[in-house]
């Protein structure tokens, strides 16, 4: 076989295996994480902040699109970093009462429209980065603005948040910080060990075909 | 008058020769030192504290940058013709500036994610920042240091019940759309602003680098 022929037959050969798999690599795409998150087999979790413009961003164009399209038996938990945003202690509690609660109504996804996690979540992402709201008047306003979009009261939070489902979805959201240091916030793990690398993301069908070759590490 | 077309006659004269000189000298130094510390004291006093554009987690680290300019400068204007002085000066010198512009293009990189529908390429935001060698500088000096803004974004939010002297109202008006060169136009962030700063000390203290060392080298064959 002549030089040419063989480069080019190489060359096509290459090109065959590199469309055929997506060819993802730990430490490029992801990173598998030192303290795995405990109990978090065939899971998608994201943790996130109210206060970060990415997770705006993200929550707007590519989770809602990615979360319908996740292998089957992969469940989608939103974990809320309380460390970061200075109502973050608060945005945890009410958000994890309100999960509960879209479970209690048989609300199927978190990205449905009756979803009260996800009326209250917008509501903050709207006033914190286009309205550039930032509550001085406190945490009782910062409250007012998740309790007023979500439609619970006052008095129904203040008794929801004490269930003891509650309190442990807050306290395994414990975990978000140690994730959330690798590489910021919103980050995606996969089977609580696979931390994508959110700057390797190009597009939302690319990261779905990350996340289905992960989760069957 | 004089004094300066003195120094031209000199510099045209003999490029290499003056500017190895003057780098023997304390005020290229010094004007480092100074315009680094101008430079922070701008981002700190007038548009963190005076038009309240919060500062990103890349935007502290540029700070950072300019603060190793800063004691460059200050060491070697010591006495810049101690080698070892001089040797200092230039390694904080061109350590920061090397810094400078790797956080002023990943600034630029998440300005633009965050401005734009297309989240994708950019890392996000972090839980806290980290500085080289582990420096818990947003904890010694959190004012100068922890960032307080969000990432990707500079423009002003002035906190309830604030009264706004009128030159604060038309900053912050100005302004109002982040921080841009010519705001009106959204010409050049800050991002390419600060890394245009520092390629033009990378070109100035490269050029005194270099003469010092061709001027050695030369010294040392006659």
């Amino acid at each position: 076989m002549k030089l040419p022929t063989l480069l080019a037959k190489g060359l096509a050969l290459s090109m065959l295996v590199a469309t055929a798999s997506f060819g993802f690599t730990e430490g490029t795409d992801y990173v598998k994480l030192e303290k795995p998150i405990a109990n978090a087999d065939k899971t998608l979790i994201k943790v996130f902040s109210y206060d970060c413009p990415f997770c705006y961003k993200y929550d707007k164009a590519v989770t809602p699109v990615i979360v319908p399209k996740l292998p089957e038996g992969l469940t989608f938990r939103p974990f809320h970093l309380k460390t970061k945003g200075k109502y973050g202690v608060q945005a945890s509690e009410l958000f994890a009462t309100l999960i509960i609660k879209d479970q209690d109504n048989g609300v199927k996804s978190l990205f449905d429209e009756k979803s009260q996690f996800k009326k209250a979540k917008m509501a903050y992402y709207n006033a914190y980065h286009d309205k550039k709201e930032r509550w001085d008047a406190g945490a009782e306003s910062f409250l007012e603005t998740g309790l007023q979009a979500s439609g619970l009261s006052k008095a129904d939070f203040e008794k929801a948040k004490e269930d003891p489902r509650v309190k442990a979805m807050i306290a395994e959201w414990e975990q978000s910080y140690d994730v959330a240091k690798v590489q910021g916030v919103p980050g995606f793990v996969v089977n609580g060990k696979y931390l994508i690398y959110t700057k390797s993301i190009t597009s939302p069908d690319g990261m779905v075909e990350l996340i289905k070759e992960l989760s069957t590490k | 008058m004089d004094f300066f077309k003195n120094l031209w006659q000199e510099f045209k004269s003999c490029p290499v020769g003056t500017v190895a000189k003057w780098q023997d000298q304390r005020f290229l130094w010094l004007v480092m030192a100074a315009a680094s510390i101008f430079l922070i004291l701008v981002a700190h006093s007038l548009f963190q504290n005076y038009v309240y554009m919060k500062p990103c987690e890349q935007c502290v680290y540029i700070r950072f940058a300019f603060l190793c300019m800063v004691i460059g400068g200050l060491v070697a204007s010591i006495n810049p013709q101690n080698i070892a002085l001089k040797i200092i000066g230039y390694i904080f010198g061109f350590w920061g500036i090397i810094q400078g512009i790797m956080y002023s293009i990943k600034l630029n990189k998440i300005h633009h994610a965050a401005h734009s529908d297309n989240p994708f390429g950019v890392q996000g935001c972090s839980a806290e920042p980290s500085f080289p060698l582990g420096l818990p500088l947003d904890k010694w000096a959190p004012d100068w240091f922890k960032p307080t803004g969000d990432c990707g974004f500079d423009a002003p939010i002035v906190p309830d019940g604030v009264e706004l002297s009128s030159l604060q109202q038309w900053l912050v008006d100005f302004y109002a759309d982040g921080w841009y060169l010519i705001p009106s136009q959204h010409l050049v962030n800050m991002a390419q602003a600060c890394l245009f700063a520092y390629i033009l000390c990378f070109l100035l203290l490269g050029a005194m680098c270099a003469s010092w060392i061709l001027k050695m080298i030369q010294s040392k064959k006659a």
